[in-house]
């Protein structure tokens, strides 16, 4: 009986999620509208002293640690509702930025200068100014301080320009929307922060556990092991929010977590869960925004030294054509994933960087006879088992999942099954968690069930620059280093020169293009075997509490665990008494 | 004195292999943290520069030193009574996570085990001295509690009791949604004995089956050994038959598997914790072995070797006084 | 249980009966049979337990007899083909534990001085590392997990517990008189270890095994549970863990939930059934005990018992159950 438990499926949706971010794609440069004020209350509803009980995925025991530069420990209110970033990005949908503690940013016409204004009268909650030295020490600390960042200094006593050695127009996301504002006078007493016994120094070995001093509409009140709550902080540049107490809890596993939702415990989660209807009929209101694909990583290259029969591009077509997505998205998650394209632009929100002539959503269906005409054009020969092969050698690929990630491991199953029906002989396996992650960062399998993370923008470069191009990967048997997501090995001189083309420019329509070139080769080459767009279910207390994100107002990504997202839906709700 | 001498030196010397032994096991495990936590991130959402930068600063940290080096350097440790600190649960030290879980295993699990000592070695004793009436012949079918799988009957009686019912409580040691912490009131120990009840109910149904078994057939073996007969033909009084002689000798192996069971107390029920989401030592290790958090999976480990040897060590002592044959013979 | 034993016909029995050996093991070992042949045949009349080529989580119904999974899978073909691999697990693992107890305990606490000493040294160390991350260790290494791979690291792993038993019970029965006597009397040690201690030990042993081959299909089962279960075969523990991953009691699927966990706890409560019938043929006071008891109280409260205490719970132990207790008359029995 001893020994690990099963990997929880919300540990991928959750866990730390709101502690990361990423460099989004640039969203058209430009200078953004700002919004009138800001992200004041809503005037829905009125104050409420219920406590409002959230869990974001924290695991118990939970460590007191509110230092946004430690990605490990932090917990989710330091994000969002502790400290606050320049500007809330929408990940959900095609809208203007939220603007926070800036008010309207603009880029020089190269891309290589970012200047931001900082919004007036903003103060610390221990009394202090918010001043613009907070804001370039935000950016220029070791902790933080990105390699492409060449430098950040105050302009005047209200905006702040950051400027680069190349254009930085896809890094918007990260520097605006993801680089949390902090402050100097406290932080720099940190700075010396050491730990001898974890080998740490520097500021993120300081875990900001007592008080500490940030922007945003909350203040910690208690940390225990098992939670932590907060009260609304009342010199909030927004005006004190409505809801007066928080409490965020560590849950243990998703079948607690969705037990405690089915009997009204608690307020707000973002998680996975098969039945939404149950969680809905206890008086929860309920959203799924499907962001993140789900793909097959495929060790597509070998040139970089991927074995296997997947190397073969005529395999992976024939893969990708005998696929039923439509009975996986039933079957294995319920229904509740969206379409994906084969280009990898999120349907709905990124439309229009489809490429004329590229198929939107793709073929649900799965055709076994097609796919053996590729197979057959490529010259394989079904053998006497039914089984393509070449020279007497069947195709047979190892597709492995983490074991526990039941929609996965479920998925893997049916496509063996899909598989075999059209002479493709695919093995499903399920591995460790560690087994996983070694396997893709090397490069040493074949098939792999696993995520592809969705863009924080309406603009699907991240995906294009980190998943696909051939500076973002390495030779099989050297781990990928940090940031580079190109699990398959995929290298194509022609993706790559036009993601550069798309990075260096602000021009939709040149932008365009060279999006039309990278999804010519994408969509042929399948690096990725798209299958779903997977689920984000979000489900909160409409009783007593307005102001949520809802399919009609979408106003931001709606997940509990989200920064600095959740920290803003939080300053917007109101008490329904 | 020798005896004890042996035993103390044989347990010491027990204790340095399975030091070294814990030491060695965890990185035998594939994978290095960093790896695995950027991978998690990453299925998780965005990960920054920033926050990549940072990582790489908690994470990537002793990678430069040889084993041999972080091997005396993990005995130094060992004896200055330092752990180190937790990876996943930074910066916390080990020792504070340790201290932190201990007291909800050991209330836990070692009273539910006590319990169910208590109970099915009084009810085995009792089921033996009545041999062959009913209460006898109820013994066959508690095989089928001690048969059944824990974490089965476990999520059923949360299923039941806890979401359709709602008398007990689905996670947790004490009301974590009123209780800012552990605190000293009545309501606070009201919560926490609430809390454990279910938890507590099933591992006593999945173990009090196997001490009732045993201690009946030994009852039963022991009411017809030649002592007991003789000390019938003496015309002892019943009563103290069965205490002096029969139950004191019957109790012995259900007293050695006790000191067992014990031992493992602090290793926790794993699946107990896992399923009631209840903070203890084995949702700790489950935790760490996961994210190879190294220092915490060492600071688990040794806690339960310590524990296994001393209750081993205990036991045998104990044995020696019980049954001096032992001793004499070593 | 209803089974009555006839070779009595003249007592009438009492409405509480007690179950006698035979009840208890003919139960035993018909529901042991019964689920033997279920894991042998099952699979053959039943449909393909990876055919997920039918409707999703269909109650119980003609065809499906009981249901099928959220992936479509028929529980009933999925649970005949669960009975192989539970079963192949449970023997494989419980006959290597059985075998390395018998080595580093039995041995151990007979030969004492430096075998001893080393037996019982690598039995400690064993009993000390936690079985979780040695099994982690081990199967990480493995790319699969087989019902094989399974089986040999919970039988490795669930050795030593038994073995400290076996080895104090050795060396307590070393030290009896009896074996003292055979000892001086100049027989060789293989010879006593086969003659004196291992008859004495049989139904130790006998529980030990059947009780390491229970447990080692629960501890398949909470393998499985954690994550660490056989990976690409079927067992009663992967249903369960793919029934609990699926939500399947929240969605109200208990004929997903129930069934494996139900055939766990039935065929281990039959294997447990047999064990105590073998304990009580192995070790007759367990039998006649009982029923010498029962005989006695029951004449007593016919009468005829002139000298009864006053409470029943003081009875006084009955007469020797027909014979002496003789250690030799034992061993010959058993080995006869």
């Amino acid at each position: 009986m001893h020994g690990p438990t099963r990997r929880r499926r919300w540990l991928r949706a959750t866990a730390l999620a709101a502690t990361v971010t990423l460099l989004a794609a640039a969203c058209g440069g430009g200078t953004a509208e700002a919004p009138e004020d800001g992200a004041a209350p809503s005037a829905a509803g009125g104050d409420t002293d219920r406590e409002l009980v959230i869990w974001a995925g924290s695991q118990t025991p939970i460590t007191a640690n509110f230092n946004p530069f430690n990605a490990a420990g932090v917990l989710h209110l330091a994000n969002g509702g502790i400290y606050e970033t320049l500007f809330a990005y929408n990940k959900a949908a095609d809208t203007e930025p939220v603007p926070l503690l800036g008010t309207d940013f603009a880029w020089s016409e190269d891309g290589t200068e970012l200047t931001v204004t900082l919004r007036d009268g903003v103060e610390w909650n221990d009394g202090e100014p918010f001043t613009t030295d907070d804001v370039v020490y935000s950016f220029l600390n070791e902790a933080s301080k990105p390699a492409y960042l060449a430098d950040a200094v105050a302009t005047d006593d209200s905006a702040v320009l950051l400027s680069f050695d190349e254009p930085q127009f896809t890094n918007e996301f990260a520097l605006l929307g993801a680089t949390y504002m902090v402050p100097e006078h406290v932080f720099s007493q940190h700075e010396d922060a050491e730990d001898a016994e974890a080998e740490l120094s520097g500021i993120v070995a300081w875990p900001n556990a007592e008080s500490p001093v940030g922007t945003g509409p909350y203040l910690v009140e208690t940390t225990s092991d098992a939670a932590y709550t907060a009260v609304a902080n009342p010199g909030y540049w927004g005006g004190e929010p409505a809801v007066k107490n928080l409490r965020y809890v560590g849950i243990d596993s998703n079948q607690s977590a969705e037990d405690l939702l089915a009997t009204g415990q608690v307020d707000w989660a973002t998680m996975f869960v098969p039945e939404p209807e149950r969680i809905e009929a206890a008086g929860y209101g309920y959203l799924n925004t499907p962001v993140d694909p789900t793909v097959l990583y495929t060790c597509a290259n070998a040139d970089l030294g991927c074995e296997g029969d997947q190397t073969d591009v005529a395999v992976r077509q024939a893969l990708s054509v005998a696929i039923d997505r439509g009975q996986i998205a039933e079957k294995a998650f319920v229904g509740l994933t969206a379409d994906i394209s084969p280009t990898f632009a999120l349907l709905g929100r990124d439309d229009k960087w489809i490429a004329d002539g590229m198929p939107a959503a793709i073929e649900q269906s799965a055709d076994a006879d097609q796919a053996g005409q590729i197979l057959e054009d490529a010259g394989y020969e079904k053998d006497a088992d039914g089984f393509y092969g070449k020279d007497g050698e069947p195709i047979e690929l190892t597709l492995t999942s983490v074991d526990g990630w039941s929609d996965y491991n479920n998925a893997a199953k049916l496509i063996e099954e899909q598989a075999a029906a059209a002479g493709i002989k695919v093995i499903a396996s399920t591995v460790s968690w560690n087994e996983f992650a070694d396997s893709r960062t090397g490069g040493e399998f074949q098939l792999v069930m696993g995520g592809v993370i969705g863009t924080s923008s309406a603009d699907p470069y991240q995906i294009y620059r980190d998943w696909f191009s051939g500076d973002y990967t390495t030779p099989v048997g050297t781990a990928l280093e940090p940031g580079f997501w190109n699990f398959s090995r995929y290298a194509n001189d022609e993706v790559d020169a036009a993601v550069k083309v798309a990075a260096g420019t602000d021009d939709e329509s040149v932008k365009a293009d060279a999006y039309a070139t990278v999804q010519e080769h994408i969509v042929h080459d399948v690096p990725y075997i798209p299958l779903v767009v997977n689920a984000t279910q979000t489900f909160y207390n409409s009783t007593d509490y307005t102001g949520w994100p809802t399919e009609e107002d979408l106003y931001l990504f709606p997940p509990a665990w989200q920064g600095p997202t959740s920290g803003v839906i939080l300053g917007n709700l109101t008490g329904t008494e | 004195m020798r005896f004890y001498a042996r035993r103390v030196g044989f347990y010491a010397l027990t204790l340095w292999i399975a030091v070294s032994l814990n030491f060695l096991l965890p990185r035998l495990l594939p994978g290095d943290p960093y790896t695995i936590l950027l991978a998690r991130l990453q299925r998780s959402g965005d990960v920054s520069p920033a926050v990549q930068n940072s990582l790489r600063l908690l994470l990537g940290a002793t990678e430069d030193q040889s084993l041999w080096q972080q091997y005396v350097s993990y005995w130094g440790n060992l004896l200055r009574g330092d752990l180190g600190v937790s990876v996943t649960q930074f910066p916390t030290p080990v020792t504070d996570l340790i201290a932190g879980a201990l007291p909800w295993t050991i209330g836990l699990v070692g009273t539910a085990t006590i319990l169910s000592f208590v109970l099915g070695v009084g009810l085995g004793a009792w089921a033996g001295w009545r041999r062959g009436s009913w209460v006898d012949g109820v013994i066959p079918s508690t095989t089928l509690l001690q048969s059944l799988p824990y974490f089965w009957v476990a999520l059923l009686f949360i299923y039941v009791f806890s979401v359709e019912l709602r008398w007990f409580p689905i996670i947790g040691a004490y009301d974590v949604f009123t209780f800012n912490g552990p605190e000293l009131s009545w309501a606070f120990v009201g919560s926490v004995l609430y809390h454990a009840v279910l938890p507590a109910v099933t591992i006593i149904i999945s173990s009090v089956g196997a001490w009732m078994l045993g201690m009946r057939n030994m009852m039963v073996s022991t009411l017809s050994e030649d002592y007991v007969m003789t000390a019938q033909a003496k015309g002892l009084h019943t009563r103290r038959i069965a205490l002096t002689y029969a139950v004191r000798n019957a109790a012995i192996p259900s007293v050695n598997g006790f000191g067992v069971a014990l031992a493992f107390v602090v290793a926790g029920s794993l699946v107990t914790e896992q399923v009631f989401s209840y903070p203890g030592l084995g949702k700790l290790m489950i935790e760490a072995v996961r994210n190879n958090d190294y220092a915490l999976m060492q600071g688990v480990f040794l806690m339960i070797t310590l524990a296994v040897l001393a209750a081993l060590l205990v036991m045998d002592l104990v044995h020696g006084l019980i049954d001096p044959r032992a001793r004499h013979r070593d | 249980m209803t089974d009555q034993p006839t070779d009595r016909p003249e007592v009438r029995r009492p409405a509480r009966r007690r179950p006698s050996r035979d009840a208890k093991l003919v139960v035993g070992l018909a529901v042991v049979g019964a689920t033997v042949l279920f894991a042998i045949f099952g699979p053959m009349l039943t449909q393909d337990p990876r055919s997920s080529d039918n409707p999703v989580l269909v109650p119980p119904q003609p065809g499906h007899w009981l249901g099928t999974t959220s992936l479509g899978y028929d529980v009933l073909a999925q649970l005949a083909e669960g009975a192989r691999g539970s079963l192949l697990v449970g023997v494989v693992a419980g006959l290597l534990a059985i075998v390395l107890s018998l080595v580093f305990g039995v041995v151990a606490g007979y030969a004492r001085g430096a075998t001893d000493e080393g037996l019982s040294l690598i039995t400690n160390v064993m009993l000390v590392i936690p079985g979780l991350p040695l099994m982690i260790v081990v199967s990480s290494y493995l790319e699969v997990r087989s019902l094989w791979v399974v089986a040999i690291i919970l039988g490795a792993t669930a050795w030593p517990g038994a073995a400290v038993v076996l080895r104090l019970q050795a060396r307590s029965l070393r030290s009896r008189d009896y074996v003292s006597a055979a000892r001086v009397a100049g027989e060789s040690t293989p010879r006593l270890l086969g003659m004196e201690i291992l008859p004495n030990l049989l139904p130790l042993l006998t529980a030990q095994f059947l009780f390491a081959v229970v447990l080692s299909i629960l501890g398949e089962a909470g393998l499985s549970y954690l994550g660490l279960g056989p990976n690409g075969s079927i067992t009663w523990g992967t249903m369960l863990n793919e029934a609990q991953g699926g939500g399947a009691l929240t969605r109200g699927a208990w004929w997903w939930f129930v069934p494996p966990g139900l055939m766990i706890a039935v065929l281990g409560c039959a294997m447990s059934l047999i064990n105590f019938a073998i304990d009580e043929v192995i070790d007759p006071k367990l039998r006649q005990a009982p029923t010498a008891a029962k005989l006695q109280r029951k004449a007593r409260k016919a009468g005829l018992d002139i000298t009864s205490p006053a409470h029943d719970d003081d009875t006084p132990r009955p007469a020797p159950a027909s014979r002496a207790p003789d250690p030799d008359d034992h061993k010959e029995r058993v080995q006869a």
